[in-house]
């Protein structure tokens, strides 16, 4: 019987790993994420406009839908955990009824998931990285020329509308400003998501990014089973956040 | 005028991030909207932004980006004409 697991993808600003498959890239900070783009997705220009915290929760977004989606087999360098398990399962407990639903919740392009699938994500600082580059743009009177291209990612939750537009997801989006690294939280607004008729699975994350050289983020795709199973997705949460820490 | 074109494709690349795309990219008759490089409203928005920066010219009416941003030819016209800087 195939064991259960969530996948999910990492991203900071020295290192990124897809279900604990560390990615190959030379350089750190945002031109890594530039060149993680250039080299798993490159279909999507608009991502050179977005402002970093757009840029990680996309980046990691696509990486993961891929792997979810059989699209893309991410280049495996060495496993960031040791763990010497090929897919990194956070956690092999879990029922069987996840399994299949992840199964179910994987072809992440599929039209199916227009409408049931919601964007959850979670974060510290919010737009504060976009809030001040655009002060830059009106900080001084002589040189006074506000960025419409800037302004638009000055609200955290631009970031779920780039990955609903990209996806073409039509269910709820939303942005969580935390106080800090909790997993309690997390799982309880993700099952929120479900408790409408529609909503069938939820890309959920956490991005967070307090410069343009400074982020990170994880992603997972959670489907109704494993939302309603007890105590899985905090233990999931907590142990994907430990490798961020 | 084509070095002032070619000034022109840079600034729009740069202010843009049109990474994937050269000042040889651009032809100069071509749409900038719609078809073309394709841009959006918020690009218009930066235009705008970078013709005042740049070249001091402030557009009193937004709606006159339309004929403006037509093509790089035409921006580059409207800006030899109307330059305050």
């Amino acid at each position: 019987m195939e064991k259960s697991r969530l996948d999910y993808t990492i991203i900071t600003d020295t290192f990124a790993s897809v279900n604990g498959r560390l990615l190959e890239h030379e350089s750190k900070g945002g031109a890594m994420l530039t060149e993680l783009y250039r080299a798993h997705v490159g279909d999507w220009p608009k991502f050179f406009k977005m402002d970093t915290l757009s840029k990680a929760g996309f980046l990691a977004s696509e990486l993961l839908l891929k792997e979810c989606s059989g699209v893309e087999s991410a280049p495996e360098t060495a496993s960031d955990s040791n763990r010497g398990n090929v897919h990194g399962s956070v956690s092999d407990s879990v029922s069987d009824s996840v399994s299949d639903g992840a199964k179910r919740a994987s072809d992440a392009r599929c039209e199916e998931y227009v409408q049931s699938r919601a964007v959850v994500l979670f974060g510290i600082t919010g737009s504060l990285c976009a809030d001040r580059n655009y002060q830059e743009t009106i900080q001084f009177a002589d040189n006074y020329y506000p960025s419409p291209a800037l302004f638009v990612y000055t609200l955290p939750n631009i970031v779920t509308g780039e990955i609903a537009i990209r996806n073409r997801y039509r269910g709820e989006t939303s942005f969580y400003v935390l106080d800090g690294y909790d997993a309690q939280s997390m799982a309880f607004h993700i099952r929120c998501a479900f408790q409408d008729s529609v909503t069938d699975s939820v890309l959920a994350g956490w991005v967070d990014s307090s410069g343009n050289e400074d982020f990170r983020s994880f992603f997972i795709l959670v489907d109704r089973g494993a939302a309603a199973a007890p105590g899985m997705l905090e233990n999931e949460i907590m142990k994907i956040m430990d490798k961020l820490k | 005028m084509e070095e002032m074109i070619l000034k022109l494709k840079q600034e729009i690349i740069e202010v843009l991030n049109l990474e994937d795309i050269t000042p040889e990219d651009i032809d100069n008759d071509a749409p900038l909207f719609g078809e073309g490089l394709g841009l959006d409203s918020i690009d218009a928005l930066e235009l705008i932004v970078l013709m005042e920066k740049n070249y001091g010219i402030k557009l009193q009416d937004p709606a006159k980006g339309k004929e403006i941003f037509k093509s790089i030819n035409v921006m580059a016209e409207y800006i030899q004409k109307n330059r305050t800087r």
